[in-house]
């Protein structure tokens, strides 16, 4: 009778073996596709009801956080408090979207840690508390919120920086978007419409996109020219109605058609404080290239600098610009191809405020855990010399002069001392991009800021940077030194 | 040496299911508490209790069974646990039940031996017979006890003493019932059965007198199919007693007849009942009736892929997205959360288990106990198979528990019976 049993008893073990088979078939072979497949929920949900750390700003305003979700208890749904006006610092971590700004970029830190890794496990079973890790922000939330409703309808942006830290005091781009409409189950709808909008939304135009930094990038020239001992406040240049580009047709004018001065002679401090393009045309062309590219290079040019995720490079061409003495003269005056974001701009501020030497930007002060501890401090991270901190200082001189009796009035606090340039470049369609750079207070200064306001119809053909974006960090500053 | 080994692999597979309750504890944001103890104190009394009992009642039984039951209990009951803690509190209850029921076994048998079940076969088929019935009792005879139907299938009977009500799904026990019939009926006519056949050239026939259990076992599992929709234990109870037929006699015109009346019933339910048509569609093209009748298998699969090797930990994965996760689909939710590891490790217990079983019934040199231990491990067997293999998509889903490890007190106290009865004939078979 054995015979039979034994019979079976094979069968039974190929039947054993199939299912070995077929547990192979679905967890290995066909893992991945199922995993994958588009029906099947758990990539996403494992993302979506975990919690996620805090991002709060040092005086304990919360700018996201993880709720209980009040359909299953088990799970956590996420939370912008402050809207619309923090959307792209914060970014949105969203199962379906996927993930920008700090949330993005601090995804790992902000994550769970309730997760299948040996060490998660030893930490579990050693009793340490597994919730996950907070960040904390630099920003203030005033100033931030100020920024925000300051540039009211316009498409631009606003960076503020310690210069001597580089901690981020406020990043505004308008218009924003609400990033809880990118949490919920229409999401992917609610981010296509947000893409398609003309005006942009989504994009963190201050530190994001590169634009033209027009008269703002004079304050890199003249740096240069102090720097190299090249020129200083009085010297003179020759003070044509029109700037003749060198082995070109193409002449550089000063914004009002005039010359700068009286027509014969103007001095540097005068061409700085009025912005005259052609005497830093004429600048540039004389110091050359190579010297301007160094001290741009200084200030962070044409290299990645680091911050919380990647930002474009400001670009300023030394090798090209250097055989072309008319693209040169066109370069002076932050046109042409050269390029920044209103965060490198702000740096560019921040440097002259901070003695000259420039620091590295960033807006994340520490991550924290569960019971608040500090698990990761950011560490001031010099860039490196940008200039002398004579030529910084002569360079404030000029810039405080900007505001006092030049273009940058529109920036003047009461009872402050402000120091600026104005800017205003060519932007989309011709538009004007008004820009402004400067910090406060002269003397020990505690912000350096960047405004930038895109050119648009809505900006209109006549916004310059003294009319439009001046006035924008003349608010700025009053609140923040009021405070 | 080997029962101290025994004992320490049971204890083992214990501190694993209380080691699991916290794992899900942690994945819940929560921490050690008294589930953990609690789980390992009910582990170790249930076993502990049965464990004692085979010292007393069954001494030179094999130490091999119990160590790979307790783990796969304590696998199951991880994936209770964590679907439904609630579920996992009664599944203790249930646990201690069964424990108690198969000392209970094992003493009562310790008296005599295994052969008392051979006399009394015809009342235990009575018995099973009136356990199968019972789920069929109408709810409006104003009984106790009633009939209750689930998810279309009418196999619960509900105990309602008005303080508190019981579920008990009979069929559970029945099917030992059956198979200890089954074995003593064929024990006695095994030579009958085996040398009446005719000849047609060099093809075997049984004589078609011989057919008729057959034929009678056949209209048993059409009956349960057709009253109580039952399809898991209509196919469980046809094969075993077709496999037993086979075993009892050599023949294997038993077995070719035996698949052609699976195939025909089959393709007849399939025709016929609407509850069959549903599982066929949905075990042959699970991704397109997605919406509807494939969605539990390819919740199932789903949860199969994402597991993959390691799976997502206990806890941490969604193995509730599965409809009726922790009874028909622990196989998945085990694969979800514990990957491959996981569902390799309990194939190969069970693997283990049947192997033993099959030990037991080649070492018995007494018919009735060697076709009994066959066939109680043919039965667990093909219900692992069919289960299994049910959420694999190698065969249609028949719904029916994976032994040791649904969620499901009935289940649980007939396994356990069935272990006491394979650890009985060890014992009495032990040389």
């Amino acid at each position: 009778m054995n015979g039979p049993i034994r019979r079976v008893a094979i069968g039974v073990f190929i039947c054993m073996s199939l299912l070995l088979a077929g547990v192979t078939w679905y967890q290995v072979v066909r893992a991945d596709e199922l995993r994958n497949d588009q029906r099947n929920p758990r990539p996403l949900l494992s993302e979506r009801g975990k919690e996620r750390g805090l991002i709060v700003t040092a005086d304990g305003t919360v700018l996201a956080r993880s709720i209980e979700d009040p359909e299953d208890p088990r799970s956590f749904v996420r939370e912008y408090p402050e809207g619309a006006q923090f959307a792209h610092l914060v970014g949105y971590s969203s199962f379906l979207v996927g993930s920008s700004g700090l949330e993005g970029a601090y995804g790992p830190d902000l994550r769970s840690r309730r997760d299948l890794t040996i060490s998660d496990l030893v930490a579990a079973l050693l009793g340490r508390d597994l919730r996950p890790n907070s960040i904390e922000v630099t920003v203030d939330p005033d100033l931030q919120r100020a920024a925000y409703d300051a540039l009211g309808s316009n498409r631009g942006a606003v960076v503020a920086l310690d210069p001597a830290t580089g901690a981020v005091l406020a990043s505004v781009s308008s218009p924003s978007y609400d990033p809880s409409l990118l949490l919920g189950n229409d999401a992917a709808e609610q981010f296509d419409i947000l893409r398609d909008d003309p005006t942009r939304p989504l994009l963190d135009r201050g530190t994001r996109e590169i634009y033209p930094p027009g008269s703002t990038f004079k304050t890199v020239v003249a740096a240069a020219a102090l720097d190299t001992g090249a020129a200083d406040p009085g010297t003179t240049f020759d003070d044509p109605a029109e700037f003749q580009l060198p082995g070109s047709n193409a002449t550089i004018s000063n914004a009002n058609g005039r010359p700068c001065n009286d027509g014969v002679t103007a001095t540097l401090l005068e061409a700085f404080v009025r912005s005259c393009n052609t005497i830093f045309a004429d600048l540039s062309i004389q110091l050359g290239a190579v010297d301007i590219g160094i001290t741009a290079d200084a200030l962070g040019f044409n290299q990645e600098i680091a911050y919380e995720w990647e930002v474009p490079e400001a670009v300023w061409n030394t090798e090209q610009l250097a055989q072309d003495a008319a693209a040169l003269g066109q370069s002076g005056i932050g046109e042409r191809d050269v390029r920044a974001t209103p965060l490198h701009m702000a740096m560019v501020a921040a440097a002259v405020a901070n003695d000259g030497a420039a620091v590295s930007p960033y807006a994340v002060s520490r991550i924290f855990g569960p019971d608040g501890t500090t698990a990761e401090e950011t560490q001031v991270a010099e860039l490196g010399r940008a200039m002398s901190s004579e030529t910084a200082m002569t360079l404030t001189q000029m810039m405080e002069r900007v505001v006092t009796e030049g273009t940058g009035r529109g920036a003047a606090v009461p009872g402050v001392r402000v120091a600026g340039k104005t800017g205003t470049s060519t932007g989309a369609d011709d538009f004007p991009n008004p820009w402004f750079i400067g910090f406060a207070p002269v003397d020990d200064p505690t912000i350096a800021i960047a405004v930038l306001i895109e050119g648009s119809e809505a900006s209109g053909e006549s916004a310059s940077g003294g009319s439009v974006a001046a006035p924008i960090a003349s608010r700025l500053f009053e609140l923040w030194l009021s405070g | 040496m080997e029962r101290r080994a025994e004992a320490l692999t049971m204890a083992a597979a214990a501190l694993l299911a209380a080691f699991a309750v916290a794992l899900v504890n942690f994945a819940n944001g929560g921490s050690v508490d008294a589930q953990t103890g609690l789980t390992f104190l009910v582990f170790v009394l249930a076993f502990g209790t049965i464990f004692v009992s085979v010292r007393a009642f069954a001494p030179r039984a094999t130490p091999l069974l119990l160590p790979p039951v307790v783990a796969l209990v304590a696998i199951g009951f991880l994936e209770i646990y964590r679907l439904a803690p609630e579920r996992a509190g009664l599944q203790r209850w249930w646990l201690l039940i069964a424990a108690g029921v198969a000392a209970v076994t094992l003493m009562l048998l310790g008296r005599g031996t295994t052969s008392i079940l051979r006399r009394y076969r015809n009342l235990i088929l009575l018995l099973s017979i009136g356990l199968l019935l019972l789920p069929n009792l109408p709810n409006d005879w104003g009984l106790p006890l009633r009939g209750l139907e689930v998810n279309g299938s009418r196999l619960w009977i509900v105990l309602d003493l008005r303080f508190t009500q019981m579920q008990f799904q009979p069929a559970e026990l029945a099917k030992l019932g059956m198979v200890i019939f089954f074995a003593g009926y064929l024990a006695d006519h095994q030579r009958a059965l085996r040398e009446a056949h005719r000849r047609i050239g060099p093809i075997r026939l049984p004589e078609p007198r011989q057919l008729i259990p057959l034929l009678l076992a056949w209209g048993g599992s059409i009956f349960i199919l057709i009253w109580q929709r039952d399809l898991g234990a209509s196919v469980l109870l046809f094969a075993g007693f077709v496999l037993l037929l086979y075993a009892a006699t050599g023949t294997t015109g038993y077995l070719v007849a035996g698949g052609l009346m699976t195939i025909t019933g089959a393709a007849a339910a399939a025709y016929l009942f609407d509850h069959v048509q549903r599982r066929v569609v949905a075990w042959l093209t699970p991704f397109e009736h997605y919406q509807d009748e494939g969605f539990q298998i390819a919740q199932g699969l789903f949860a199969l892929g994402t597991g993959s090797l390691t799976g997502a930990g206990p806890g941490l994965g969604r193995p509730d997205l599965i409809p009726n996760a922790s009874t028909d689909f622990i196989f998945a939710a085990v694969g979800e959360e514990l990957g491959l590891a996981g569902t390799v490790a309990v194939l190969a217990l069970f693997a283990l288990v049947i192997a033993v079983g099959f030990g037991i019934s080649f070492r018995s040199r007494d018919t009735f106990r060697k076709l009994l231990a066959a066939g109680l491990t043919f039965v667990m067997a093909v219900q692992v198979f069919l289960i299994v293999g049910g959420v694999l998509r190698l065969v249609p889903l028949t719904g029916i528990t994976l032994p040791f490890m649904s969620y499901g007190g009935s289940a649980l106290v007939g396994n356990m019976v069935l272990l006491a009865l394979l650890l009985r004939i060890s014992h009495e078979e032990a040389t």
